[in-house]
Order: structure tokens, then sequence, then C-alpha cells
């Protein structure tokens, strides 16, 4: 019973903190936004929605929280609480930050919408962001392709029009901010436990790993892949989908190890 | 609290840091760990606090391994040198974290220890200065009040009004409810009087683990004319000599009987007390 509490307590403080640094971050979007939409009435006349926007950006805002979600291990060691508890706690905090961000997004960005459709000559810009992927050139090695890949993966991950289906295109987000965290959090373990140069093996890693579920997650949903993986095509969906659900345990599985028995350092 | 140290060792590569150390401490008192730079008392102490693993050996609480051990970890607060430069909390929204997660927390007395070391309750705890920044390790493990309560260098920076206000509040904490504290500390002078019972490391090993007064009552510096001395301290265990023309001082380790006493007067020599500070230095001394 006492377990128990402990690591609810855990969930609860990371969330508290970390919701409050991604507020921040769609604070700072909101104002970039708004920026946009008063720039484009000297301009082109045309804005993106809100979610668009937050979307190509919350992979890399919840990459750095992920990293920063380890410090919270030695903060909590210190305080008499167990390794185990504290992962418990970091994961349901990340299940629970991964559904709150696109949420708390998808609402704004319909109080957005709605607002911009009060001010004449503005339209809602609503690009094809999935094709953008089958435009990018490579120059035909393998490190140009890695590159390529992942880059693309930062800015352009699978995307699903919320209009179309706001449930699957906040379920996409999640997973895929998920992902990023789960990944920003195992390179700064593998940093943190194992030294440097070990922990770039992990930074080549998780970038594998975002490369592969970019694809997988793209298959499952029937969207364009990148030229050179195009062979990949072949996977069944269904296949595809328990991938990339095994994919976060293996990341989560990573995790845990790395911090099981970690030496907190003074 | 039963705490039991078996054969613990840790090793850093190639270096022994810990070696085979073995203890038992069973009563609420206060144990000051003595040991020079390097000796291993913080590599003893995060073992302790499941900060670390030994490499080998066992420690257990009540009959179990810490390490892990949700029940057991949070019975144990470690307070060290902490580096304070990157918190941008202030002391309300620390000591709030630590009454969520110390089952034994009293916030009362936590405030009062605030005030009474005078800090600034909503002030970033970064721009702290070093002195302030120890007195919140120190308020943390007080009011914390942990079963085993471990203080390791707390007293950095603290000046030394505060420090002495540290002890004062330290030694009243403690009788009116009593755990296991642990000090590991350099101003052996300043503090000997708090300790209940002294344990010393060098090299990572234990080479004492004695009650304070028994330990006082072993130490004895016999001073006379060098002959008479030597031949009196021939048969106990030297620590230190210092000898100006024909008289000579010769520190001892070894427990004075009613016997060895009436000789030394006989002898004319005088036996002297010598303090902790002297004890530990001179036990702890490299060979040449």
């Amino acid at each position: 019973m006492k377990q128990n509490a402990i690591y609810l307590k855990v969930a609860v403080d990371m969330f508290t903190a970390q919701s409050l640094w991604v507020l921040g971050f769609l604070g700072v979007m909101i104002v970039v936004h708004i920026f946009r939409i008063v720039s484009s009435l000297f301009g082109d006349f045309e804005v993106d929605t809100y979610f668009n926007s937050v979307f190509i950006s919350a992979n890399i805002a919840m990459f750095v929280i992920g990293i920063l979600c380890f410090y919270f291990l030695p903060h909590f060691v210190a305080n008499g609480v167990t390794r185990k508890d504290y992962f418990k706690g970091a994961t349901l905090a990340a299940i629970g930050l991964s559904v709150f961000l696109p949420i708390i997004t998808i609402v704004f960005s319909v109080l957005s919408q709605f607002i911009i459709n009060q001010i004449d000559g503005i339209t809602i810009n609503n690009p094809d962001i999935n094709s953008v992927v089958q435009d990018i050139d490579t120059d035909g090695n393998i490190i140009g392709n890695i590159i390529s890949s992942t880059v693309q993966s930062f800015i352009v991950p699978p995307y699903i029009d919320p209009n179309s289906n706001w449930l699957l295109a906040i379920s996409i987000v999640s997973i895929n901010i998920f992902i990023y965290y789960l990944i920003g959090w195992m390179i700064s373990s593998g940093f943190y436990r194992l030294g440097t140069v070990p922990g770039l093996c992990f930074v080549f890693v998780g970038l594998i790993i975002l490369i592969a579920k970019d694809s997988l997650l793209r298959i499952t949903l029937d969207l364009p892949l990148v030229e050179q993986l195009k062979f990949l095509d072949i996977l069944p969906k269904s296949i595809a989908a328990i991938t990339v659900f095994l994919l976060i345990i293996m990341v989560i599985g990573i995790t845990r190890l790395l911090t099981k028995q970690v030496t907190v350092k003074l | 609290m039963n705490l039991v140290v078996n054969n613990l060792s840790l090793n850093y590569g190639n270096y022994t840091a810990l070696k085979n150390v073995k203890f038992e401490i069973n009563s609420p008192r206060i144990y000051g760990l003595l040991g020079r730079n390097g000796a291993g008392k913080t590599s003893l102490l995060s073992i302790l606090a499941s900060f670390r693993k030994a490499t080998s050996g066992s420690i257990t609480i009540n009959g179990e391994s810490p390490f892990e051990n949700a029940d057991i970890m949070q019975q144990i607060a470690f307070l060290y040198n902490k580096d304070y430069k990157d918190e941008t909390d202030n002391i309300k929204s620390i000591l709030q974290d630590n009454e969520r997660y110390r089952p034994n927390f009293d916030k009362e007395y936590a405030n009062y220890l605030v005030n009474r070391f005078k800090l600034d309750q909503k002030k970033p705890v970064k721009k702290f200065s070093k002195g302030m920044q120890s007195a919140l390790n120190v308020i943390i493990g007080l009011a914390s009040r942990a079963p085993i309560t471990i203080f390791d260098e707390v007293y950095l920076g603290m000046d030394a009004p505060s420090r002495d206000m540290f002890y004062k509040e330290l030694l009243k904490d403690q009788q009116n409810h009593p755990r296991i504290i642990i000090l590991s500390t350099h101003l052996v002078s300043e503090m000997d009087y708090l300790f209940d019972e002294v344990i010393m490391l060098d090299k990572g090993e234990i080479i004492l683990y004695e009650d304070y007064d028994s330990l006082m009552t072993k130490g004895a510096k016999i001073t006379g004319n060098a002959e008479l001395v030597d031949e009196f301290v021939q048969a106990k265990q030297q620590i230190h000599a210092e000898q100006l023309g024909s008289t000579k001082a010769v520190m001892i380790f070894s427990e004075l009987t009613d016997l060895d006493k009436g000789s030394a007067r006989e002898l004319g020599l005088e036996i002297g007390p010598i303090t902790l500070h002297e004890l530990f230095v001179y036990l702890t001394k490299e060979e040449n």
C-alpha cells in the first residue's frame, strides 16, 4: 500500500512540474501564433492552425523534457524514494503529459480558428504535411539518409488532420511525443550512468528508433514513406503497429535497466 | 533500528575506497564518523543511504537490505554538502517536498529552524550564500526526524555562531526525539562533545569504534624524564612522541590500570588527558 502511494505521489509531482514547462512552451507558441496571424494581415493572408504549429515543435519540446526527466531521480532518491517508484511515477507522468499536451493544443486551436474566422480576409492554411517527406532530396549515401530521415522525422512526423479525425490526430501526436520523451529520457540516463562515449551510442540508438517509429507509423496510417525506406511498404499494417508498441516497450525497458541501480552522484 | 554493516567493500576500478568494513549500530545515539580526506567516509555514507551499491559485502537495517527498499529508504535521510546552484525553488517549496516524502517530517519544527537560522523563505535557494544553503541542509535533516539521519560535513560554509546553533539544536532535538545520527566531520575538536560513539575510518578501513567516554579514558599523555617515560610506555601502544631536551611526552592509546598510575606517580611522571582531535590526528597519521 505504502509503495503504491509513493509512486503515485512521484507521478503527480512530476506531472505538475513538467506540465508547467509544457504550458510555458504552449504559451510561447501562442505568442508566435498571434504574431503570425498579425503578420499574415500584411502578407499572404494565410495562416497555419495552432495545432499544426505546435505539432511540428512539440516533438523537440518533449525530447528536451524527456532529457530533463532523468534529473528528478537524484532528487527523489535523496528524499528516500526508490529508483523503482521514481521510474513508475516518471513513466505515468510521461503518459499523462503526452495526452495533456495535444488536448490542450486542440482546445487552443479550435479557439484560435474561431477567432481567425472572425477576421475578414485570412484563410487557414491546410498544407499536405505528409507529402512533404517525398520532396526531400537525399544524396544517396547511408549517413545522408540517416540525417535526412532524422531531420525529417523531427520536422514532419506522421500527421493526421484534426478536422478529419480529431481523436486519431490526438492519439498520433500523443504517441509521437511520448516516444520523443522516452528517447530523451533514455539518452540522459545513458549519459549519466555510463559516461560520454557510451552516452553518444544512446543518441545513435535513439535516432534509429525515431526513424523506425516514423516509418512504422506511416505504414500503419497509410501515409507516404520516405523514398529510401519505400521497401518497408510490404509490412502489414498490424505488424507495423505492434512493432511501434514493441519499440516503446524496448525504450522503457532500456531506461529501466539504466536507472535500476544507478549511483546518485554527489 | 538495528544497522549491521558486514564486510562491506567498494572499488572504483583499481582503487579500493572501502575494505571489509564491519560494524553494528543498535542504539539511537550520535555517532561521530572521523576520517581523513579520501578515507572513504562519503562512500560509506552513500551506501548506507542507498545512493550507491557496494562492490561486495552487505548492509542490513532491521534485518533487511536498504537498497531499493521503499520502507527503509524513507527512514534514512542523507544530508551532504549539496550544490544548490541550479535550485530555483524557495525554502518553502523544498520543505513542502520533504514533508510529502518524509513520514516523520515536522513542519512546525522546520519553520522554527528557518526563523532561527534567519533564512528568507521566498528567495530562490540558488541565491543563498553557501552558509545559508548548509543551514537549509541542517533544517531538512533535523526536521525530517528520520530514524537514521546522516550529516556528511553538512556545516561547510556556516559561520561559527550558526554552527553552534546547529550543535545546540541537534542535541536538543536528539533528547526529545532520539534517533541514530551519524555526523561525519573534520571539525573534531569543535564537535567532539556531541558524540556518544566514535567511528574512525582510515584508508577505507575501520580503525576504531568506541564509546566516546571509554575512548577518552584510554588515551593519555605521559610526560617526564625521557628514559623513565620510555620505560613506562614500553608495553603500551604509542601513537606520538615529542622530546625537548631530556623531557619527553608520549601519547599512548592503552587503558591505564591503577597500578600503572601508581607506578607513574612513583617515577615522577605526569599523566595528562589527550583530546579526540589528537587521537584522530595521530591514529590516522601517514607513516614516513
